[in-house]
């Protein structure tokens, strides 16, 4: 089943688009990462696809109904939304933190019942937090602040999970679990997309890349059908080795920065 | 130890009220009060039991709760824990046109003061609101700059004001300036109930939502929070509760900033559980303020505010302190 759908999605700030004419499909179980170089316009394609920011021009589908006749609370409920960083202006303890999660579920009188607090306790223990519940969060590291917001999304129990960046303060471990993390929740029949910078990593977690430059896709498909050298040149001024990978897809090594740019026919 | 915090709270509250009616001033003993609010004894006691003290702990009650509800509600919506209801220039437009009013109204025309001040906090938060208006929407920062420019405007109008006012109208002007009680009346606490009830059922109502801003407008939209309109309404709502208590008792700094931060150190910083302690805390401690400002120096009067901030520090320092 269809999850997410955007259609020629276009947005930005203040009048001027940042997102031109983007198709996205996310279903069930599916794992996209959405890569491209600084500025190319992934967070403010994650804060459409999750309704944050409205769109100019196109649609965005939640489970086959547009984005815009949801109500905020109930899109909050279908999808978890894992911002890049939080500042908390209030020494907040990782449990309440991970509690606000269960807002969408909560009406405005209604405190959280223990069906809330079950959440809540197997979201903290899924990211390996358990037993920090009372620590405030202004202590942890940044990898441990990104596990804290990564639990904040998974409280909600979403059927699809928007990720900025999740795993840019995370060591090799805490990426490893991330990989497990949502692993399990694809094949739990979760949708999942996520905006990452890192190349091996996008490749152990994603079965679908989508390359964005200038707000435009460049490229999009399986990992076999995007990873080609010529992509890398044109897209991000690199030339790389792919070293293959028994069992899997390449690894991806940046050599060096490439001399010149190539041709790079747009795919979808 | 929260809800042993609750019972504690409550109990100071009534403390605070039943001292304020009891032992208000030293022309009636308690014994005589207590007879006067029972609808018994002298007529002169009844006057100053039922006519001025009541009113008078009813406006702390209303005034204390207005300003420091207002106070957590705009911290959380600014995500800033420095944010109270002066910083926004609230109270500064509000007391500019209160100080006008005493100024240049006729003897005949001075219950119009509290009407004006609110219609000059009106004016201030419209401005602020305008000034913050940027290219995407109004932000925090824009907001607070908006309220610190808005604030040196109205002290700039007050000490005009305060400079050429004919000397017979400069107490009740300073007044404005200084916070007081004083001028509580029944019609007075009649008048100031919905801008309090109003405000605060919409912000108790936006508890939660307002506990999810404090960590970022893209946060709280990530977990169901409509921004934009809540933002408007905590705005609108925290500017009714300044305007209304700076209307009716002038300007009283301290309670908005320490009080949420009072309560937070106790039970903790989910603003849905806060708010409705900061409202109780605010009163109590505002009627408390009151009472002393009335007996320390008696017959002298101190400003409330003076002595709201010297109740509140010790405390604020303690539990700053003791907490982790």
């Amino acid at each position: 089943m269809t999850l997410l759908d955007a259609r020629g999605l276009s947005g930005g700030y203040g009048g001027a688009d940042i997102i031109r004419g983007v198709d996205l499909t996310v279903t069930e179980g599916r794992c996209v990462a959405v890569l491209g170089p600084n500025g190319a316009g992934k967070s403010t394609l994650l804060r459409l696809l999750a309704g944050i920011l409205p769109a100019s021009s196109g649609v965005v589908e939640l489970c086959g109904r547009p984005l815009a006749g949801w109500r905020r609370r109930d899109i909050a409920r279908a999808i978890g939304f894992v911002p890049q960083t939080v500042s908390f202006a209030f020494p907040l303890t990782v449990a309440e933190v991970v509690q606000q999660g269960r807002a969408p579920h909560l009406g405005p009188w209604r405190p959280p019942a223990p069906r809330d607090h079950a959440a809540v306790a197997a979201a903290i223990a899924r990211v390996g937090l358990d037993g920090r519940e009372t620590t405030p969060v202004e202590r942890l590291s940044g990898g441990e602040r990104q596990l804290v917001l990564l639990a904040r999304a998974l409280a909600s129990e979403p059927r699809l999970l928007l990720l900025d960046e999740p795993a840019t303060a995370l060591d090799v471990r805490h990426q490893l679990d991330l990989v497990a993390i949502l692993g399990r929740l694809a094949s739990d029949g979760a949708g999942v997309v996520l905006v990452v910078h890192d190349w091996n990593l996008a490749l152990r977690i994603a079965g679908r890349l989508v390359v964005l430059q200038e707000g435009r896709v460049r490229a999009a498909g399986s990992p076999t059908e995007v990873l080609r050298p010529e992509l890398f040149r044109a897209v991000f001024g690199v030339d790389v080795d792919l070293v293959p990978r028994p069992g899997g897809a390449p690894f991806v090594v940046a050599r060096q920065r490439s001399s010149g740019g190539d041709e790079f026919p747009p795919t979808s | 130890m929260r809800r042993a915090a609750d019972v504690v709270l409550i109990a100071v509250l009534l403390a605070a009220a039943a001292a304020a009616l009891l032992a208000g001033g030293p022309a009636l003993s308690a014994r005589e009060a207590l007879a006067a609010l029972a609808g018994n004894g002298s007529p002169e006691a009844r006057t100053i039991v039922l006519g001025l003290r009541l009113p008078r702990l009813a406006l702390g009650l209303e005034v204390g709760a207005a300003l420091a509800l207002a106070g957590a509600a705009l911290q959380a919506l600014l995500s800033n824990p420095l944010a109270d209801p002066f910083l926004l220039g609230i109270s500064g437009g509000g007391a500019a046109a209160a100080t006008a009013a005493f100024a240049a109204l006729p003897a005949s025309a001075l219950g119009l003061v509290p009407a004006t001040a609110m219609a000059g906090s009106a004016l201030a938060t419209g401005l602020v609101w305008w000034m913050a208006r940027g290219p995407l929407g109004p932000s925090s920062t824009r907001m607070i700059l908006a309220g610190v420019a808005v604030n040196a405007a109205a002290s700039a109008v007050i000490l005009t004001i305060l400079s050429l006012a004919p000397s017979p109208r400069l107490p009740g002007a300073l007044a404005v300036t200084m916070g007081s009680l004083a001028s509580a009346s029944a019609p007075a606490v009649a008048w100031l109930t919905p801008y309090v009830l109003i405000p605060a059922f919409v912000l108790l109502l936006h508890g939660r939502d307002l506990g999810l801003l404090a960590t970022g407008e893209e946060s709280a939209a990530g977990l169901g929070v409509e921004v934009a309109t809540v933002r408007r309404r905590v705005f609108l709502a925290a500017a009714a509760l300044c305007g209304g208590a700076v209307a009716f008792a002038g300007v009283i700094g301290f309670v908005g900033l320490v009080v949420p931060h009072l309560c937070r150190m106790v039970w903790g910083h989910a603003t849905r559980r806060l708010l409705p302690r900061t409202m109780v805390a605010g009163a109590a401690l505002m009627v408390l303020g009151d009472l002393v400002a009335r007996r320390a120096l008696a017959p002298v009067e101190l400003p409330v505010g003076v002595v709201t901030a010297v109740l509140g520090v010790p405390f604020f320092v303690a539990l700053l302190r003791r907490s982790p």
